[in-house]
């Protein structure tokens, strides 16, 4: 429990007693931002596979096994959340098909099971197979497993892998767009939280996944490069920048959609609503999600990506270039740990009697601090690195059919 | 069909196989029967012991109380709000006692002032609403109405009605220390009132000896406050001791 005198001096006006301390802690911050990762990296790999954006093409792997990694974190912060985790696995085996909560199960599994699997072992079978042939020990033994035993290298098997990897692509981008607009719907569909109550809300959610999962992937992308000390593809990364700098502008073309709507709309809400924002949230919305997290990134990338202008507006060296992406991309991380956090905490941080503000006293230790929620953001990197090792991503590790087969 | 297609159903089959057995497995068998939830919880809950009675079972006993709170404004509020859990006591009422809630400090968690309340419910502020005395002596916990307060004075006379109201001197009428013309309502600068003239007065009811109701507080009319008339020292609309 927080320490509730604590809190209860830095309540301002009035608030219902139930309302003092946050239900939904840093762990449920930490959620919408992982699975909008899971979604954004997803939806880059799709550009590759189904939009045919050869460009991309050293980023696809990459891509796929992240949205894994982070997808098998995404539970987490909600098991961690709940009073009794051991009872979770209940949603799956007598489903409530009225209470969206309970389908997350549903939708998770799906997105799992039926599209990010699937699609990542069709792309890898083949390697799969070549690899268990060639290599010696438990990685021969691993690999083979993975197959599934499904050997068959014929080329029309191949043939085969493909087409069902674009059709799996196919049925994936909706599916990531449910993934994560699912979260949003979560929120948008709370009719009491004038913060939440929006149908904008999924759609936002949807494109600040984009924008955070491929801003994720250029990361991933320079620094696994440079530690590999092989040379960044810099029109992939140029690429990949224009992509951001598109998915941004529409990403705040919709908040600034939903901000203008709710001024002009001035519901009863928008006293508190505007208090919450001045005060509260200012560091966090103003400062963090608005000017560092957005328009700063979308400055940058305007002016040295070649998103607006064929080789940009201003020409950089392409050692700055890089380092100028790896920043806007950082950045973006910032800004939209921050959405999440405006939308969850914010949302909680004023009274239903619009009549009062409480405040949010993050936990240290505990089960919902701030030592598990970091954990949680780095076991995902944890994963994609044992991913890495299991199915290495890079051309080169590529295994190559024999001519003659 | 190709060879891939024919593994991944093996596996989706032993996934949806594995569900489908736990779902047998797991699920309680009275799961559903009436609802989203497992029906044979209705009557674990059901063999709990029962500990509220309901306003029904008190009028056995406490007709005329049940009566009286049916008719007043706090017939919303059941008898087991302010008594508690009473069905033991309705079993056996004299090994069972309910305390009854007698303290001033009780009533204010219902009307003490407080802006989330519905607009109209009645609050005062505790600190100023008569103060030190328990809420039952001027109010019925069964039947509560404000004591009428004489109000028409309070037309012309506001501030020092409104004064009056919230003191210890509430219950007095004007008339009582103002001998009032009725011309005086009508034409207030034409006869004036009379206002009390000396010790005696107040003695009437303050007096060691007086024949006035019990509860008053007494002072030595001889002794106390030397020969000051007593509203230079307690404003009569707001008798303070302090
Ligand atoms: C079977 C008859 C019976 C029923 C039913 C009954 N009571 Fe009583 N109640 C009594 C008797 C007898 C007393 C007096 C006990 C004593 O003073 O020893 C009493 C006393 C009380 C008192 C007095 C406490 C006090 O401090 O003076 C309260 C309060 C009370 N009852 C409330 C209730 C309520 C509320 C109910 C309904 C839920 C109820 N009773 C139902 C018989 C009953
Ligand atoms: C708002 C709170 C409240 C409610 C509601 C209430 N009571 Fe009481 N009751 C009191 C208080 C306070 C006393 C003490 C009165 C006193 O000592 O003068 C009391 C006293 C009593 C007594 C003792 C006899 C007496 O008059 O002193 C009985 C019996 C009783 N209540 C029964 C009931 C029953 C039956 C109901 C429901 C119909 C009920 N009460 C509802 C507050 C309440
Ligand atoms: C559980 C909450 C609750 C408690 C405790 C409670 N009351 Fe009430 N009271 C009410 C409600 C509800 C009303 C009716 C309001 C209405 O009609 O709008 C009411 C009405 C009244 C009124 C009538 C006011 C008017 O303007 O007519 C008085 C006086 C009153 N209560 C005094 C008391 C006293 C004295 C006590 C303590 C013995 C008490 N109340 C305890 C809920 C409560
Ligand atoms: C000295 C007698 C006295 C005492 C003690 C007393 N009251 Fe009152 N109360 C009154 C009078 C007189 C009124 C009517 C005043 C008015 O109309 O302004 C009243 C009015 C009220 C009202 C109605 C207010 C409204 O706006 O309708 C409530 C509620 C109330 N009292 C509750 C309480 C509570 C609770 C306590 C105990 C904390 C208490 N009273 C103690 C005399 C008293
Ligand atoms: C129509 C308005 C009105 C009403 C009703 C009214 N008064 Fe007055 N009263 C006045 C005015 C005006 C004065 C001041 C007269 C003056 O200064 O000549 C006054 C003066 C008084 C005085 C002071 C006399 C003095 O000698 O200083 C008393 C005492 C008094 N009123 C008591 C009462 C009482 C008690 C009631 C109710 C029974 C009452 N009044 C009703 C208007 C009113
Ligand atoms: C307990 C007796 C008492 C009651 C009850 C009482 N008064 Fe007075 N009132 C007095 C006394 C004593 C004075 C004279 C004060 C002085 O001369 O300083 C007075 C003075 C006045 C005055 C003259 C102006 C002033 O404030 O000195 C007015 C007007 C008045 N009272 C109106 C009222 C009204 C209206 C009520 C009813 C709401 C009322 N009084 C109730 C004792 C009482
Ligand atoms: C008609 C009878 C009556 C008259 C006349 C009367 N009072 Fe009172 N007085 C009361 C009552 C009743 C109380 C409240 C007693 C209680 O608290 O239960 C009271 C209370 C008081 C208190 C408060 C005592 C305390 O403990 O807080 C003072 C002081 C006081 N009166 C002064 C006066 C003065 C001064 C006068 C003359 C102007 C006066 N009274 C005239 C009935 C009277
Ligand atoms: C010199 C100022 C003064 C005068 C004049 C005065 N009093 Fe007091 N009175 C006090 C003080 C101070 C107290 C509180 C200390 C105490 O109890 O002695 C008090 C207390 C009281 C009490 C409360 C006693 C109790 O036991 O709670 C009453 C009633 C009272 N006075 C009535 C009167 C009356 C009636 C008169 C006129 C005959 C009067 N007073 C004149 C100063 C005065």
């Amino acid at each position: 429990m927080e320490p509730l005198g604590e809190v209860l001096k830095q309540v301002q006006g009035y608030i219902y007693p139930n309302e003092v301390e946050l239900h939904w802690s840093l762990l449920i911050v930490v959620y919408p931002y992982v699975t909008g990762l899971v979604a954004g990296a997803f939806i880059l790999a799709s550009l590759v596979r189904v939009f045919n954006v050869k460009e991309l093409q050293p980023t696809y792997r990459l891509s796929l096994l992240t949205a894994l990694g982070y997808l098998i974190v995404a539970p987490l912060p909600l098991l961690a959340h709940l009073a009794h985790p051991e009872r979770a696995f209940e949603i799956f085996l007598t489903p409530n098909v009225h209470s969206a909560m309970a389908m997350f199960g549903f939708v998770y599994a799906w997105y799992l099971m039926v599209v990010l699997l699937l699609e990542i072992w069709f792309d890898y079978r083949k390697d799969l197979v070549l690899w268990s042939a060639q290599e010696k020990g438990v990685r021969r033994w691993v690999h083979w497993i993975l197959t599934l035993g499904a050997t068959d290298l014929s080329s029309k098997a191949v043939r085969f892998d493909q087409s069902a990897g674009r059709f799996i692509t196919i049925i994936g981008i909706p599916s990531a767009f449910l993934l994560h607009g699912y979260v949003g719907f979560i929120f948008g569909s709370v009719k009491a939280n004038p913060w939440w109550s929006s149908v904008l809300m999924p759609i936002v959610f949807l494109f600040s996944a984009i924008v955070s999962g491929i801003a994720l992937v250029l990361l991933l992308y320079v620094i696994s490069t440079l530690l590999r000390s092989k040379v960044v593809d810099m029109l992939c990364l140029d690429k990949l920048a224009s992509f951001l700098f598109y998915a941004l502008v529409v990403d705040f073309s919709l908040e600034m959609l939903d901000f203008i709507h709710r001024l002009y709309e001035a519901e009863e809400s928008i006293g508190i609503l505007s208090q919450l924002v001045s005060s509260r949230l200012f560091l966090s919305l103003v400062i963090l999600q608005a000017l560092l997290g957005t328009i700063l990134p979308l400055l940058m990338l305007g002016i040295i990506s070649p998103a607006l202008r064929g080789r940009g507006s201003l020409k950089t060296p392409d050692e700055l270039r890089r380092l100028l992406y790896v920043a806007a991309a950082a950045l973006i991380q910032v800004g939209i740990f921050s959405t999440r956090w405006n939308v969850v905490i914010g949302g909680q941080l004023f009274s239903k009697s619009l009549r009062g503000l409480t405040v949010y006293k993050m936990q240290l230790l505990g089960i919902e601090g701030l030592i598990v929620a970091g954990f949680l953001l780095l076991l995902p990197l944890l994963l994609l690195l044992v991913l890495i090792v299991l199915l290495p991503p890079w051309p080169e590790a590529e295994a190559h059919l024999p001519e003659a087969a | 069909m190709p060879q891939q297609l024919a593994r991944l159903l093996v596996v989706f089959a032993v996934f949806t196989g594995g569900l489908v057995v736990t779902r047998h497995l797991l699920i309680p068998k009275t799961f559903g029967q009436r609802g989203h939830y497992r029906a044979a919880a209705v009557t674990t809950i059901q063999v709990r012991p029962l500990r509220y009675a309901g306003r029904e079972a008190c009028a056995d006993c406490h007709a005329d109380i049940v009566g009286l709170h049916g008719k007043g404004r706090h017939q919303t509020v059941s008898c087991e709000v302010c008594h508690g859990p009473a069905a033991a006591h309705t079993l056996a009422p004299v090994e069972n006692q309910l305390p009854a809630p007698r303290k001033r400090a009780y009533c204010p968690l219902c009307h003490g002032y407080d802006p989330s309340r519905p607009t109209g419910f009645p609050q005062i502020d505790p600190v100023s609403h008569n103060p030190m005395k328990p809420c039952i002596t001027c109010h019925n916990p069964h039947q509560p109405e404000p004591p009428h307060v004489p109000e028409e004075c309070g037309a012309c006379h506001g501030e020092i009605a409104r004064t009056k109201a919230v003191s210890r001197h509430a219950l007095l009428p004007c008339t009582q220390c103002h001998n009032t013309p009725v011309q005086h309502k009508v034409d207030p600068r034409l006869l004036h009132p009379d206002k009390p003239r000396n010790r005696e007065f107040c003695g009437q009811c303050h007096a060691k000896d007086a024949p006035s109701p019990r509860e008053i507080p007494r002072i030595d009319l001889a002794t106390h406050g030397g020969r000051y008339l007593c509203w230079q020292c307690h404003y009569p609309h707001m008798p303070e001791v302090d």
